[in-house]
This record gives structure tokens, sequence and C-alpha cells, in this order.
């Protein structure tokens, strides 16, 4: 079970209501990922009539939070308590796989 | 004689042509109604004002309570028939109307989910708004497919 990982997090410059102290780096988390054959084999006829892709849909949005968790991850052990201006990069990678980075500031907030 | 002329028109006419033709209707009959369907939705979800915007403070500043990180995302893909016409199409140059229409419906489709994932959490506005797009490929051979065009939608969703 992945430990729990309290904190704030936003895509805006600073987190609304709370002033920054420190800036603490860069931090980023990403993962690459691929769905099994069989639902690219899905996917592959679902491309026949075009539309929504839900196999991908779902693979990408658990990856984005896979990402961004590493990226949490990240932030705490730098000891702070924030991260600010997150954001999201995805490229695909051969063969169906993809790779999602999610990156931000690490801050500490009061 | 009859009998062989049918199974050779079945094997060698039908059978290779029911992808297409089923492309064709999917195109033709299950796009639109996926559209009609999203335009409904956001016809009832812009009653009370668009909720998303790219400002990056609360407009008016106005305090804020709560606030989260949202994200809603959606792959999409064309149809064989599209990406033949596209592939026509881009022999001459100019508007590939066929994925023109893919993505703008990918695009629209995400911002939506988007708008409902928010309302349903409680919050009034999303401030911060980025849409990223990336394009998904197959490689089959030393050839890239493209399979589909990944829309995602990010911001602050606040309360006020």
């Amino acid at each position: 079970m992945q430990p729990q990982v309290n904190l704030l997090f936003s895509n805006t410059e600073t987190i609304p209501g709370m002033t920054i102290t420190q800036s603490l780096g860069v931090v980023s988390g990403s993962t690459v990922r691929a769905k099994n054959v069989f639902k690219d084999i899905g996917a592959g006829l679902k491309n026949m009539v075009g539309g929504e892709l839900k196999a991908y849909t779902q693979l990408l949005q658990e990856s984005r939070n896979e990402a961004l968790y590493r990226m949490l991850v990240d932030a705490q052990s730098r000891g702070a308590n924030a991260v600010v201006n997150v954001r999201f990069a995805t490229s695909s990678v051969s063969g169906g796989a993809a790779e999602l980075l999610a990156y931000g500031t690490a801050v500490t907030v009061q | 004689m009859e009998l062989a002329t049918a199974i050779e028109i079945l094997f060698f006419i039908i059978l290779p042509l029911t992808p297409w033709i089923l492309s064709f209707a999917g195109t033709l009959l299950y796009q639109p109604a996926k559209k009609n369907a999203l335009l409904e939705r956001e016809t009832a979800s812009a009653k009370s004002g668009d909720s998303l915007s790219t400002l990056s403070k609360p407009f008016a500043g106005k305090e804020v309570r709560e606030f989260e990180l949202v994200m809603a995302s959606v792959v999409m893909g064309p149809s064989w028939i599209q990406i033949v016409i596209g592939g026509l199409l881009s022999l001459f140059g100019g508007e590939i109307n066929t994925f023109t229409k893919i993505v703008d419906w990918a695009r629209r489709e995400a911002k939506q989910r988007l708008r409902e994932q928010v309302a349903s959490k409680g919050f009034d506005d999303v401030i911060n708004m980025r849409i990223e797009t990336t394009v998904m490929s197959k490689t089959r051979g030393n050839k890239d497919k493209t399979t589909g065009v990944e829309i995602l939608v990010y911001g602050t969703a606040i309360k006020y």
C-alpha cells in the first residue's frame, strides 16, 4: 500500500489564502505505461468507427495520478508542504505506451 | 454453380468490405449521436454560465475557502473512413476537415467532463485552466499509425 501524502497542490502561482515562505526547487514525477494486448485490440476495433477510446482514456488517467503521486512524494521528501504551478506533459512512446510527467515547484507555505 | 458464386461474393466482396461499411456507419450515425448528446450536456451546464476560465486569480478578488487541482481527459480517434479522407485531403493541403472535427470534439468533451466533475464536487469555478494535446500512435513495422489524440484539461477548482 502506498504511503499517504498530505500536501497542498495547485496549478496557480500561489496557494489561495496563504503566503509562500520558501522555495525548494522543481519536483517531478513520471511513469511510462502501456495497456495490455487485449485492450489494444479492443481500441483498434473501436478505431474503425471513431470516437472515444475508453481503454486509453482510463490508462492515461491512472498513470497521470501515479505521476502526480510520485511528484508529491518527491516534494514531501524535500520537506515541502505544498506544490505550486503544477504542469502536466504527455508523450507517446511507441507501441501504445505513453509517458506521463507531472512537475511543479515545491514550496513551504504559511 | 449458383451456390459457388454466392460463396465467392460473400468471401471476396462482402466480408472484406464489412469493416469499411461499419466504419462508414460509425462516421455517419454513431459520431453525430454522441455529439448531440454532448451538445445537450453542454447546454444544460451553460445555463448557469461557464465555470471554466484561464484567469490566474479568482474573479473580482473573491476570498477562496477551498481549492483542488482537477483534471479531465479523453482519447478520441478518427474512424477509418476519416483517416482515408484525411490522407487524400492532405495531398492538396489546406484544412483537413475530418481531423479538425475529431480534435474539436475531443476538446469539447474533455472540457465538459471537467465542468461536470467540478459541479458534482461542489466547486464554484475553475481558474488557470490549461489544455494539453498529445498524439497517440502505434508502431506497426516501421510505420507510425495514429490511433488517436489525447486531450487533457486541468485547472484549479475553487469554492468561494
